[in-house]
């Protein structure tokens, strides 16, 4: 998969690379069992530190998305999060705060946001659906 | 291990201009470390201390354990170094350069010479007055990596190449990473290039560290706060709260460093000086460096 990098902007580059992923996986790009680009091969495809690489495979590792395999390789292992569902939600909190307070300042209204909140859900099912997966339950 | 280890370094020059006072940090094996100040901040002088070229006038630099000062030998045959101003003998032929540093260096690498020759497809035959600045720097890298140093000391590498030949090096030293896991210390006024490269940053200003942590830490754990210029609150008031790095008089606003997040950043300035709703952002690298650079002495 193709990857886009940018220094100097707001997302230090390690989460970049792991939003990056992690978007994939969500929207059926990556499915469980797919072979990762290697953390050597990324970092001079992105021209990123290695040791940059390395920590955003071992947090996608410890959220459990990715597994390495010892001369193997790195494989994609979930299609959704197995961490605790209580800690996946406080993941959230950060991200939807923010959205709604640019939702407010831009006088959208909260029926607005979760309106556009399933629009955007039910194009991310349909992606994955297109790639032969099933539907979450 | 301990690759480099700075404790103390003072130095000043003739006209009792003194540039470091008092530098200490140590780097350990593997990691890659940008050098970050104003002109004039010492990083230059820093890593000509490390290299030996220099002496500290007080406190010590030490290489792999070793005083560069009376060992140079042990420590430049594990050194590899490259600096803005680096001379390349001009009437020499590229290959007859290279030669030269294959026979000061025992443990040249051929295949890796070579293969840093085929990358910058390096013409060998050519003198080195005619090669330009992004080509001779590239020679100056090859000369300085072929031995497999255990350290790179990067001085500006990438000073005054064009953004396509400053791409050409960062990848040579990211493939260069890959293959050896070299230990590296570089100074740069490129900051999209230093987030690309380092895992740490170290910030001189007025002689001193003011900044020592790691990049991706910096980056989410720093906070620039802007507070109305409108008599609330002052410069000194906020440089004696907890954590706050640096603070730049404008115009219209002062702008505060704080080494801590946002939220934190605006609970304390509300509990400290009554301030309700004062925007705390995460901050770039290079908003870092223009704010600390430009709001302390």
């Amino acid at each position: 998969m193709q990857f886009v990098i940018t220094a100097g902007s707001e997302l230090p580059i390690y989460r970049q690379v792991m939003r990056q992923i992690t978007d994939a996986i969500a929207g059926g790009r990556l499915r469980p069992g797919d072979k990762l680009t290697s953390q050597r091969e990324l970092a001079e495809q992105l021209v990123i530190s290695p040791l940059t690489v390395k920590k955003a495979y071992d947090e996608l590792e410890r959220e459990g998305l990715i597994r390495t395999e010892r001369g193997r390789g790195t494989f994609v292992t979930a299609s959704a999060a197995p961490l605790d569902p209580s800690r996946r939600r406080e993941r959230l909190r950060d991200p939807v705060r923010r959205l709604l307070s640019r939702a407010h300042l831009g006088g959208v209204s909260l029926d607005d946001v979760v309106g556009l909140l399933r629009e955007l859900n039910a194009e991310l099912e349909a992606e994955r659906h297109a790639k032969g997966e099933r539907p979450d339950d | 291990m301990r690759i480099v280890d700075f404790e103390n370094v003072h130095r000043a020059y003739t006209k009792g201009v003194h540039v470091l006072q008092g530098i200490s940090f140590s780097i350990e094996t593997g990691q890659v470390v940008g050098l970050l100040g104003k002109n004039g901040a010492g990083k230059t002088t820093l890593l000509r201390i490390a290299m030996g070229m220099i002496d500290p006038q007080q406190g010590s630099a030490k290489i792999f354990g070793l005083d560069p000062r009376e060992q140079p030998l042990e420590v430049k045959s594990r050194v590899g170094y490259v600096s803005e101003e680096q001379i390349l003998p001009p009437y020499l032929r590229v290959d007859q350069v290279i030669a030269l540093h294959k026979g000061l260096f025992p443990s040249w690498d051929d295949d890796l010479a070579r293969g840093v020759i085929d990358r910058f497809s390096i013409p060998g035959s050519q003198k080195i007055k005619t090669l330009s600045k992004g080509q001779a720097r590239q020679v100056a890298l090859l000369c300085a990596v072929a031995h497999r140093p255990e350290l790179l000391l990067l001085d500006e590498p990438a000073g005054g190449l064009d953004p396509a030949a400053r791409r050409d090096f960062l990848e040579t030293s990211i493939q260069l990473l890959n293959e050896t896991g070299t230990t590296i210390l570089f100074s740069s006024h490129y900051m999209t290039d230093v987030e690309r490269l380092a895992d740490r940053i170290v910030m001189i200003h007025d002689g001193r560290v003011l900044i020592d942590n790691e990049l991706d830490e910096l980056r989410e754990s720093y906070s620039l706060a802007l507070l109305p210029q409108n008599g609330q609150v002052s410069r000194n008031r906020l440089l004696d709260l907890e954590g706050c790095l640096g603070v730049r008089d404008r115009p219209d606003a002062l702008h505060a460093v704080f080494e801590m997040e946002p939220e934190r950043v605006e609970a304390l300035l509300h509990r400290e000086i009554g301030l309700g709703d004062v925007r705390c952002t995460r901050i770039a690298l290079e908003e870092m460096f223009i704010e600390l650079a430009g709001g302390q002495g």
